[in-house]
């Protein structure tokens, strides 16, 4: 009697353990231990050249390009390819998804209820004329698998045809399958005062709300909805198999876009909220592994166990190798809502895969939504007494956060209220230059309204709609038209742009034979270009729009590339 | 022959011991627990049932310890 319960104790014992941090740390130790898998042809040609993650010996890794050098990611966060509900349920996109109604530089009429206008190719030069690189398309799994297996050719050719736009202008695409408060069909009955204008994501056959009411529990907080709460509980759980079923939504862009070099890579997942979950167990043990999942379906590389993929999945489970084998492109993972919100990590940043080129993408909101100002919504940030360690908290954890994951370190979102430019967004930059790190502001433009935080002016008026949401905002222009490496052999340099007199300077190390450091200067900095030190070729190149692009090749030591104090030359609202 | 009475401490160390899993901060309290069961099941000369249950608490807790052990040092390390 007594060994039968002692086994059938340790049975339990072993089960438990599985399920839990005993599994997933044993799973994380042997994918860490796992050689990292290589693709097995060469890379097919592309336009642009390919990137990857490198992984420097004792440096943190980082965004590199077919020549090793790092890569620094400008860029902003357009929302208008996702699909919003409104304040009355209504549920239909925005603008169309057809490609054809934006061919030949067309532009849909802005729609009055939606929060952003139309994307179109003109918004992608205006984005190259900023000296933006890159840009993060947020998607709606919603408009991408509207019924259950069946993907939308229609939603993909759009955004193809976005990424075609920016590729014609060297803008690398992060495709982002997005969602705010995880779906608009949390239905929320009438008079509830729930507004579903803002939320976007899953369609209505993967939001599983078990009746749980959709109200929200604190005022203007659209995560804080028991219905919100549930849905994203059951996608962790994989209840009635839709987490499966997003990984092959995932597989259904990959396909299409395994050959593209313009597209850098897929953001998997934007804000995950927990649930009913706590971290750290959350991530690790239900959101990393998800990563990982997506990782083993797309990439190829197996790093879980087979399991039944129709219930809930463990964290030791994989996902089946769904025969794209794409190990080119980037998988930036975000941590969970809790860490975005408090800049602290809430996970032991364990081992996700052994696919090398992984991103670990933070949201840089502090002030803006870190946790004392949603306590305090009237909170200053001037005086504000969180986070401890200032802006720089969230960028010096992520980076150990991004080493112990073996990843490389991405800004996916920051912004706000541009009434505190002077303050957060100069911060923001600042500490982004300091920790090396490429970024995606949010937002590109809005449709009016006093609480806009796009790069465009709404005018101030809350009538909108505005034409292309009005002019660009002069603090943002003078801000985000930065001067800015765009690729150094030099992982470890240093620089800094003052956008107050247009001065930049950059400190880098090179050896002969390393590639060039590539330097772009915005249409807006006249300032004189001088580079000193050890280089053996230095070209600055004008071009048809006014920008420069200063190309400095190493010798082999210290060398700097400085831009002169000039006013500048701004085109925004006046 | 009367029946040996439950050792209240061992079904203690058996649910913090499963608690201890995945959450780490029950496993001191699941070793704790299961020791002292054991020591008062051995004095009691069979007059105390619950062994079994406090040895998986104490398992649970010892993997659980382990698993914080290592969960930290790796981030400690890696990070």
């Amino acid at each position: 009697m007594r060994r039968g319960a002692l086994i059938a104790a340790g049975v339990v014992v072993l089960i438990v353990a599985a399920l839990t941090y005993p599994g997933a740390l044993a799973t994380s130790m042997i994918v860490g231990l796992t050689p990292a898998p290589t693709p097995s042809s060469p890379a097919p040609p592309g336009a642009l050249p390919w990137l990857h993650v490198a992984h420097p010996n004792g440096g943190l890794a980082f965004i590199a390009d077919d020549r090793g050098r790092i890569v620094l990611f400008h860029g902003a966060v357009p929302a208008d390819l996702l699909d919003f509900g409104t304040s009355n349920n209504w549920s239909a996109p925005a603008y169309p998804i057809d490609s054809a109604a934006y061919a030949g530089g067309q532009c849909p009429a802005i729609v009055a209820h939606s929060h952003y206008p139309p994307l179109c190719q003109s918004d992608i030069e205006q984005m190259a004329a900023l000296g933006f690189n890159s840009l993060r398309l947020p998607l709606s799994w919603s408009l991408l698998e509207p019924t259950r297996g069946q993907f939308s050719q229609t939603y993909l050719d759009r955004v193809a045809q976005v990424v075609d736009w920016a590729k014609a202008l060297g803008i690398y695409v992060i495709i982002d399958m997005h969602q705010n408060a995880y779906s608009h069909f949390v239905q929320a009955a009438p008079g509830s005062g729930v507004d579903l204008s803002a939320n976007s994501g899953a369609p209505a056959w993967a939001t599983i709300t078990d009746g749980l009411p959709s109200k929200e529990l604190l005022a203007n907080q659209r995560e804080a909805n028991p219905a919100v709460v549930e849905a994203f509980n059951n996608f962790w759980y994989n209840r009635d198999g839709i987490q499966a079923e997003y990984i092959k939504s995932i597989a259904f862009l990959a396909r299409r876009f395994k050959d593209e070099s313009a597209v850098a890579g897929y953001s998997i997942f934007n804000e995950p909220q927990p649930g009913w979950n706590l971290p750290p167990g959350f991530e690790d043990l239900l959101l990393f592994p998800f990563y990982r999942r997506v990782i083993d379906a797309i990439a190829g590389v197996r790093d879980g166990l087979p399991c039944p993929t129709g219930i809930y999945m463990p964290s030791f489970c994989g996902y089946a190798d769904l025969g794209i084998h794409d190990l080119r492109h980037m998988f930036f993972l975000e941590p969970g809502l809790l860490r975005q919100i408090t800049d602290f990590p809430t996970h032991l940043g364990l081992p996700v895969s052994s696919d090398p080129n992984l991103v670990f993408d933070i949201h840089a909101y502090t002030h803006g939504f870190t946790i004392e100002k949603l306590i305090n919504p009237s909170s200053d940030p001037k005086t504000a007494t969180y986070p401890w360690g200032g802006y720089d908290q969230t960028y010096s954890l992520a980076e150990r956060e991004a080493r112990a994951i073996g990843a490389a370190l991405f800004v996916s979102e920051f912004g706000n209220d541009p009434s505190y430019d002077s303050l957060l967004l100069t911060n923001e930059l600042q500490e982004e230059e300091r920790h090396l790190v490429g970024f995606a502001f949010w937002t590109w433009k809005e449709n009016g309204g006093t609480n806009s935080w796009g790069v465009f002016d709404s005018a101030g008026t809350d009538a909108g709609p505005l034409a292309s949401s009005g002019c660009i905002r002069p603090a943002r222009e003078r801000q985000l038209a930065r001067v800015y490496p765009r690729a150094s052999a030099d992982p470890k340099l240093n620089y800094h742009y003052d956008s107050d007199t247009g001065a930049f300077g950059l400190q880098a190390r090179g050896s002969s034979g390393d590639a060039p450091t590539l330097v772009y200067i915005p249409r807006e900095v006249s300032g004189a270009v001088t580079v000193l030190g050890a280089f053996s070729d230095r070209v600055v190149t004008p071009n048809s729009d006014g920008s420069r692009l200063v190309t400095v090749t190493p010798s082999g030591g210290v060398f700097s590339i400085a831009v002169a104090a000039a006013p500048l030359s701004l085109s925004g609202c006046q | 022959m009367i029946p040996p009475t439950r050792e209240g401490s061992a079904t203690r160390a058996l649910a913090l011991g499963l608690l201890a899993l995945p959450f780490g901060v029950f496993a001191p309290f699941a070793i704790w627990a299961g020791i002292a069961s054991l020591r008062r099941i051995h004095a009691s000369d069979g007059g105390v049932s619950g062994t079994a249950s406090a040895m998986t608490g104490i398992a649970g807790g010892l993997i659980g310890l382990a698993v914080v052990i290592a969960g930290t040092a790796y981030w400690l390390l890696a990070s």
